[in-house]
């Protein structure tokens, strides 16, 4: 039962992962604000599930919600702090000023949720969402538990795939033409602040069902459960595994959670010191971030370039649904155009060292592709 | 007594603080244009150093402010001979996660050293004096004293010195300096431990007047730190200290009416206003535009 719990959580984590991968991946926007939209998604979801408060506990709401209604309804609260957020941060800010801003939103969700009682139960938190469900689906507590995995799993991999789907529809490319140089994706007529408007309340809905799926595995929530810091584990996954690229962001979570966090709890902790291992643990992902950003900011897997390199989309591209979705169709030219930017400008892009070797194995295709996407307007 | 001129007095002293710490983080921005998450550690760093060695120095108060400013220069020293030359040429956002990360290794390797509970710092607050107005205690003189000291010690140090002037010629443009003759790498690697040296101090400052503090006392205060750096505008070290005045009086005239638990929710808002109307300072006349580094 103990690698069920595991292997729960990290799937949980990549769930996380992948939505953070389409802000700061493609977006290229690091945000401190997400562990508070996977936290609010929780809270919402308990207090939108277990029920009246009974004094002195005291929360919001209090609402006796299915589990997965509530699941629903958090998620669209956490897309509307999103909303918020987003509007204030991504207007004109970017790099530090953005990163300043949204560790000055987490850390005022951090002391609101801690010290207004009123709200989420203070310090003590919320709590009493034990295997909801259980007894209709009749299984037991471990049978139970097996069921959530799958369940985690399942839902993992449809975000898998519609990431993936959108990592190649025109939107990721566009996402992600706008990271490379704004000035030539609002050249080429892309509204800027939109796109990655967008990409950040996607994200965000992705963090807001995470935090659901963590209000049913660990059954309580409060303040202790989340610190704005937990997020840099998120970010070294995803570097570990490759920003930017789906398939790398879930290897590196499986990686980064079950190498590092469970190797290190076989390590000797001092038994009047319980907090050495995790502390050790934390030094570890700090050194991992360091190290990869320095030595290799591409992790393990590369990002894919944007441009849709399979042989069979050498004809016109189905218009499929997520381009009906986010009606992005429009989107395909914007590719082309910020792989001249980058090959032009490659000491200065965003990072520079990184993505020199793909732009320059992207201008060699490009050649080839121009007048392909060119077709596609 | 007048509860209001009681909190400007406090805030006085929240702000002295303050403006040593926003000093160092500008004056680290200026040079490296980068933003140093990893500075609430110095000032963690400092406090700790100050902490391990009161049983030495017996509560003398000048030994403990010279050996955490000595300590938080070592640490100056060592973050960017470590880490920020080893990025140089990347991008700004690539540095702060970095330094982010230094900031996590500190913290908890503070914590296997000295625990994640608080530690008490007992340093004597001394005596109320009735100062004009205001109600300090003697540490709070000390501090503000000490703040005022240091600020016209750093504004003669970049007017009148040689090592200044570089300072100010490296953060206007490197490269230029450098083909100037000034010898960039060793200005900054000067402008580093002179930071680390501040912060340290604001480290053991902060320390005494909290009281008790833990790993994170400086990553708490970073918050803090960077709202009165961008108040004052980045990179701007006289305007910094106005903008640590703007933000020590705001939250700490904010805090004591409702509860002081919430003065980072208000610096916060402080900090979402100032990055909507005046992202470059409030001392600059500059509309909204989009501000990147």
């Amino acid at each position: 039962m103990y690698w069920v719990s595991v292997f729960t959580e990290a799937g949980n984590f990549a769930i996380l992962a992948l939505g953070l991968d389409v802000v700061w991946g493609w977006g290229g926007d690091f945000d401190l604000m997400f562990y508070g939209y996977l936290a609010l998604g929780s809270y919402m979801t308990f207090v939108l599930s277990i029920g009246k408060p009974t004094p002195p506990v005291e929360y919001i709401i209090g609402w006796h919600l299915p589990v997965l209604i509530a699941i629903l309804l958090a998620i669209v609260v956490v897309v509307c702090l999103a909303a918020v957020i987003g509007a204030i941060a991504l207007r004109n800010l970017r790099g530090i000023y953005f990163a300043v801003t949204t560790l000055g939103a987490v850390s005022a969700l951090y002391l609101l949720v801690e010290n207004y009682t009123p709200l989420f139960d203070g310090y003590n938190g919320v709590y009493g969402l034990i295997n909801p469900g259980q007894s209709a689906l009749n299984l037991t507590y471990n049978g139970y538990r097996i069921f959530f995995l799958v369940a985690v799993f399942v839902l993992l991999f449809l975000s898998y795939l519609l990431v993936q789907r959108l990592s190649r529809s025109p939107f990721g490319r566009m996402l992600r033409s706008v990271r490379e140089d704004e000035r030539a994706a609002a050249a080429y007529g892309r509204p800027i602040f939109f796109t990655k408007y967008r990409a950040y309340l996607f994200g965000a809905a992705l963090a807001g069902l995470t935090g659901g799926l963590f209000a049913i595995f660990i059954s309580a929530f409060n303040p202790s459960a989340w610190t704005p810091q937990e997020l840099l584990v998120i970010y070294a996954a995803i570097l570990v595994g490759g920003r930017g690229n789906p398939r790398g962001v879930i290897l590196g979570v499986f990686v980064v959670y079950i190498g590092f966090i469970e190797l290190t709890r076989y390590l000797p902790s001092p038994a009047s010191r319980p907090d050495f291992g995790p502390a050790l643990r934390q030094v570890l992902i700090g050194l991992a971030i360091i190290l990869m950003l320095r030595f290799r900011p591409e992790g393990i897997l590369r990002e894919r370039p944007g441009l849709d390199t399979r042989p069979e989309s050498a004809g016109r591209p189905p218009r499929g649904w997520v381009e009906a979705l986010t009606g992005t169709a429009r989107g395909a030219a914007a590719a082309p155009a910020s792989q001249r930017a980058a090959g032009s400008s490659g000491l200065r892009s965003d990072e520079g060292a990184t993505r020199e070797g793909d732009a320059s194995k992207a201008a060699r295709r490009r050649a080839g592709q121009t007048g392909r996407a060119g077709d596609r307007e | 007594m007048n509860t209001f001129l009681v909190t400007v007095g406090v805030g006085l002293a929240t702000a002295a603080i303050l403006a040593l710490s926003a000093l160092a983080f500008t004056l680290e921005y200026a040079v490296s244009r980068i933003a140093n998450f990893a500075h609430g550690e110095f000032l963690t760093i400092g406090a700790y150093a100050a902490y391990s060695t009161q049983g030495i120095f017996h509560e003398n108060v000048a030994a403990a402010a010279v050996i955490a400013a000595a300590v938080g220069a070592v640490a100056g020293l060592l973050l960017n001979a470590l880490v920020i030359e080893q990025f140089r040429g990347r991008s700004a956002i690539t540095v702060l996660i970095a330094t982010l990360g230094v900031a996590l290794i500190v913290q908890n390797v503070l914590d296997m050293i000295y625990g994640a509970a608080n530690v008490s710092y007992s340093y004597p607050q001394g005596s109320l004096h009735h100062v004009g107005p205001f109600l300090w205690t003697t540490s709070d003189i000390e501090v503000i004293v000490s703040a005022l000291v240091v600020a016209g010690l750093i504004y003669l140090l970049l007017q009148q010195t040689r090592f200044g002037k570089a300072i100010r010629a490296v953060s206007q443009d490197r490269a230029l300096a450098q083909v100037s003759g000034i010898p960039a790498r060793r200005i900054i690697m000067g402008t580093w431990v002179l930071a680390g040296a501040l912060a340290g101090f604001a480290g053991f400052a902060l320390a005494a007047t909290i009281g008790t503090f833990g790993p994170l006392l400086g990553f708490n205060f970073l918050l803090l730190t960077i709202t009165a750096t961008v108040a004052g505008g980045l990179g701007r070290p006289y305007a910094t200290l106005g903008g640590a005045l703007i933000v020590g009086l705001a939250i700490q005239i904010a805090g004591t009416y409702t509860s002081s638990a919430y003065e980072l929710v208000f610096a916060f808002l402080l900090l979402v206003l100032l990055m909507l109307f005046r992202p470059n300072g409030v001392f600059v006349r500059r509309s909204s535009v989009t501000v990147r580094a």
